[in-house]
């Protein structure tokens, strides 16, 4: 039967037409499948298109930091380590405190209101508020749980032993780079490669979601040093009590293992401490043993005489006249302290004959000299890696005058660092050989080393440092009980603004025990103003209480009988400056 | 007649309330409610404004929803009769607040649009209450002037006047989005109510003809209408609301990233528990969810069209006029809202009808559904011989 429409059925007469009801519905049904058609699209089809624009807005491939290795001494006992803390950053547009939340924010961080207000009113993105604080305070200003302000990890490089190794370990900066000594000399091996990992992160920056890791990181190496941690706390002490003692300026001293240049211990005065570096003034910092030269007076003698002897131009017997005490070249003086009249070549070390040492100097050419000079390490820097390493002052043979030729043969018009002094008395420890010095820690044989002088030569300039400490000789102070030692005096007048001014530097470079030398020790000490100033009062005390105990410490077996030493009675001679 | 009610949905195999329009409505209140905790969470807890209460927006959205409900059953107590009575008075009350909400100290502003009338803790917003008043006035307007519907004169342009005026009110405040609703609801019930077809499809091709114009001859202004279909272009800018409420649908895929695992609600998606609360619908439930959503929308709109059908068959004009009028209002509230969520229509400002946040809205919608609900259950008593 055909449907009868409502239109013609004059019982249900619509007044309103039914089509219009039925388009409207369908247009508005045709609109959901359209919403369903494009929500396939967007969902099924173009979603790999949507996806990556929505990593790209919060996935995020953050750094996880490698920790920096740690620095230790040759035993393994910590040097330098870095631990975990915590810096508050923030987002200045997200942050909005209130008076009393600024207040307790800054109280907190030990932050000046003012400070923290306009930081966070910077027109950036990020600001850090504070940086490296303790995980404890973090955890408390994490618990105020203010807006926009936000925590990250970072290390805090730690130092242990505080100011007795500043110079020698240095410091990190506040991005964990190496900035000072052994923390910028080995900073590739201590720093890690950082890993990576890729997460989620909300608009705010709190990551939410972890994705995956990219690449682990990569821990920074530990460096074993050759330092010997208790050889270092005694140089450190007694140089800060002779520093006090003499009221001096400054100070340095370096210990040398002298069968493999193995740097045992470097102290300089004043020093700072590491872990606290507000207020650091630049004289705290300088590495003076490394940075800083001076002409060092007669330290310089044995190889002036040395080479004499290794170039055959005298015996260690040969008598050399040097009285009346004065000897005038050109239009220049020297002299000595007392006049010695004649003395072998032995006794002009023994009693640090300035005139004597001139003579020796002026039997050879300046060419000769500063070949010796060169070879020694003089005058270039030894390459440690250290920053701002000086080479001293040693200048080409072809200017030199008489003159200067005869007062560099005994540390004058020649300036070096107290490393390098340290490093060129290896060849009177060695049989007139030097090898590398290392920071670190050699567990193989060392390299050749080089020959400067020959073996008879070091063996002959040995004996006469042994007697320069002996009774008769500048520094019977520098002896110890159970060894025998030898070294010898320095005592310069200090340079200031090219004239020499009544200050003095007061140094002792030695070696013990003579009979298999193990260990060199030199000593410097800057402007003693406490009346006494010669370098076998000042420094060979020094050097005797470092070397004794470092022979001990490390078990170095004795060479000479336990007797009483003569010292208080022997009347020390005086070196010519 | 409450006691009918109370007696339950269906009393001796005789159904008092239609089950496929109650249980779809209820389903896309419940969804609302459970979308606009999962959106606010993350905003409510990081905002000072909310006292970072993680459940604000949930306690707020289920008051509304209470409130909503027992709204909607007293306006099931009322007859159709009395509505259409008091359809002109209730129009021009929405037309007083429409009013009142652009006095200064009396309408609200939030983001530079004045559309909330502050009532001690609540705030009311007029343009919600204004789309229904709409369709019982242009319900009740179409069912008196049904002899004069032909007539341009008499049909068309007193309803044209009063639209003017409304509309000119809604866009002072400024809300684009209403006025479109409200014009779309008085047109759709005079078309429906059988204006002249040659003089609607006149004015529809007109229409038509001079938004091309104005739009092909300003490149400014065609960039402004057609710039959300390309979000990317400028995705750190004007796209960036958009551009993420994509992402959402993309990420969503099939079946979504799990209920709670939005990423786009993490301060990402501005407005996701009000205008884009379909896009966290998308990102967590997936396709499966967005058709759930659109399905049920479709279903409750194609139940608007037949009981108002069944009321007009049984020569109820005005019943079945409100009715079908309800069913435009949800259905192209509902298009626009989930259009722009999608890309397909310019960002408008419009709410998710009974799903996303907002107390008037959520209101007027229970309101319009408890007054189909009773178009139904008259029909229902008419055809069993018995009186309304």
């Amino acid at each position: 039967m055909r449907p009868v429409k409502f239109s013609r059925s004059p019982l249900l007469s619509q007044r309103l037409p039914a089509w219009r009801q039925r388009l409207l519905l369908g247009l508005l049904l045709g609109g959901f499948l359209v919403l369903l058609g494009r929500s396939v699209y967007l969902q099924g089809i173009n979603n790999e298109f949507l996806g990556d624009k929505g990593r790209a807005r919060y996935e995020r491939v953050i750094e996880i930091s490698a920790t920096r290795g740690r620095i230790v001494d040759r035993h393994g006992d910590v040097l330098a380590v870095s631990t975990p803390v915590k810096s508050v950053w923030a987002i200045p547009e997200d942050v909005k405190l209130s008076p009393a939340q600024s207040r307790d924010l800054s109280k907190m961080l030990d932050l000046d209101v003012r400070d923290l207000n306009r930081k966070l009113a910077a027109d950036r993105d990020f600001v850090f508020v504070k940086r490296q604080i303790p995980p404890e305070l973090a955890t408390q200003v994490a618990g105020l749980k203010l807006a926009g302000i936000h925590l990250q990890n970072e290390y805090r490089r730690y130092y242990p032993a505080g100011d007795v190794m500043a110079h020698m370990l240095g410091f990190t900066g506040i991005e964990d780079k190496g900035q000072e000594g052994i923390e910028l000399a080995f900073n590739d091996q201590l720093t890690g490669r950082a890993g990576s990992r890729r997460v989620i992160k909300d608009r705010r920056g709190n990551i939410v979601e972890d994705v995956e890791s990219i690449h682990g990181p990569q821990e920074g190496k530990d460096i074993v040093l050759a330092l010997d941690s208790k050889v270092q706390y005694l140089a450190y002490a007694s140089l800060k009590k002779a520093i006090t003692e003499h009221k001096a300026k400054a100070g340095g001293m370096v210990v040398l293992d002298a069968r493999n240049g193995e740097i045992l211990a470097l102290v300089n005065l004043p020093t700072y401490n590491p872990n606290n570096r507000n207020r650091l003034a630049g004289a705290q910092l300088r590495n003076r043993a490394l940075t800083d030269t001076f002409e060092p007076g007669s330290t310089m003698k044995p190889f002036t005489a040395a080479l004499a002897l290794d170039k055959g131009k005298v015996r260690f017997d040969t008598p050399i006249q040097t009285s009346p005490g004065k000897l005038t070249i050109g239009s220049a003086t020297i002299s000595d302290a007392h006049a010695h009249g004649l003395l072998t070549v032995a006794q002009v070390i023994q009693k640090s004959s300035n005139i004597g040492a001139a003579k020796l100097a002026l039997s050879m050419t300046p060419a000769e000299m500063w070949e010796m000079f060169d070879h020694i390490g003089f005058g270039s820097p030894i390459k440690l890696g250290f920053p701002g390493e000086v080479g001293g002052r040693l200048r080409p043979a072809k200017y030199w005058k008489p003159i200067e030729q005869a007062t560099m043969s005994y540390g004058h018009g020649i300036s070096v660092t107290l490393m390098q002094m340290a490093r060129a008395y290896q060849v009177f420890a060695r049989d007139g050989d030097i090898v590398p010095l290392s920071l670190t820690r050699l567990d193989n044989p060392p390299p050749a080393g080089e020959q400067i002088f020959s073996a008879q030569t070091a063996r002959e300039v040995r004996a006469m440092l042994e007697m320069a400490v002996q009774p008769g000789g500048t520094a019977p102070k520098a002896q110890i009980p159970g060894y025998r030692v030898a070294g010898k005096t320095g005592t310069a007048h200090k340079l200031e603004g090219g004239a020499y001014a009544n200050k003095y530097v007061s140094s002792f470079v030695g070696f013990a025990p003579v009979s298999d030398p193990r260990l060199i020790v030199a000593v410097m000490i800057d402007e003693p103003s406490a009346g006494k100033h010669y370098g076998g009062e000042v420094a060979a005390p020094v050097f005797a209480e470092v070397m004794a105990g470092a022979l001990r410490t490390l078990g170095v077996g004795s060479d000479a009988p336990l007797k009483p030493l003569q010292m208080a009675n022997v009347e020390l001679v005086k070196e010519g400056m | 007649m409450l006691s009918r009610f109370a007696g339950g949905i269906d009393t001796g195999g005789r159904e008092e309330l239609d089950s496929l329009t109650l249980w779809p409505a209820l389903a896309l209140l419940l969804i609302g409610l459970v979308m606009v905790y999962s959106s606010s969470i993350a905003t409510a807890e990081a905002s000072r404004f909310t006292g970072n209460q993680p459940s604000y927006f949930l306690i707020r959205h289920s008051v509304f929803l209470a409130v909503g409900l027992v709204t909607g059953v007293m306006a099931f107590q009322i007859p159709l009769r009395l509505w259409q009575q008091a359809a002109p008075w209730l129009f021009l009350a929405g037309v007083v607040l429409l009013i009142l909400v652009l006095v200064p100290f009396i309408g609200r502003s939030v983001n530079g649009a004045q559309r909330w009338i502050g009532l001690g803790p609540i705030n009311l917003q007029p343009s919600e209450l204004m789309k229904v008043f709409a369709v019982l006035y242009a319900a009740d307007y179409t069912a008196r002037k049904l002899d004069d519907m032909a007539s341009f004169r008499k049909g068309f342009v007193p309803m044209a006047i009063v639209m003017v005026l409304v509309g000119g009110l809604l866009l002072r405040e400024p809300d684009f989005g209403a006025f479109v609703v409200v014009v779309a609801i008085a047109v759709g019930i005079l078309f429906l109510g059988g204006i002249n077809a040659r003089l609607f499809g006149g004015l529809m091709i007109v229409m038509a003809i001079a938004f091309v114009i104005l739009i092909w001859s300003s490149p400014y202004r065609r960039e402004r209408i057609f710039g959300f279909m390309d979000p990317w272009q400028d995705a750190y800018g004007k796209g960036y609301q958009l551009s993420h409420a994509l992402i959402a649908f993309g990420r969503g895929e099939w079946f979504g990233v799990g209920l709670g695992a939005s990423v786009e609600k993490l301060f990402y998606l501005p407005e996701a528990h009000t205008d884009f609360l379909l896009a966290v619908i998308a990102e967590e439930l997936g396709f499966v969810g967005v058709a759930l959503v659109v399905g049920l929308f479709a279903l409750l709109v194609h139940r608007c069209f037949a009981i108002g059908r069944q009321a007009l068959v049984l020569d109820r004009v005005y019943a079945g006029l409100v009715a079908q009028g309800v069913g435009i209002w949800l259905g192209v509230q509902g298009f626009i809202n989930m259009g722009v969520n999608m890309g397909l229509l310019p960002t408008k400002g419009l709410t998710l009808p009974l799903m996303s946040f907002g107390g008037s809205g959520i209101m007027a919608n229970c309101l319009a559904l408890g007054i189909l609900l009773r178009v139904d259950w008259e029909n229902r008593q008419l055809m069993r011989g018995q009186q309304v």
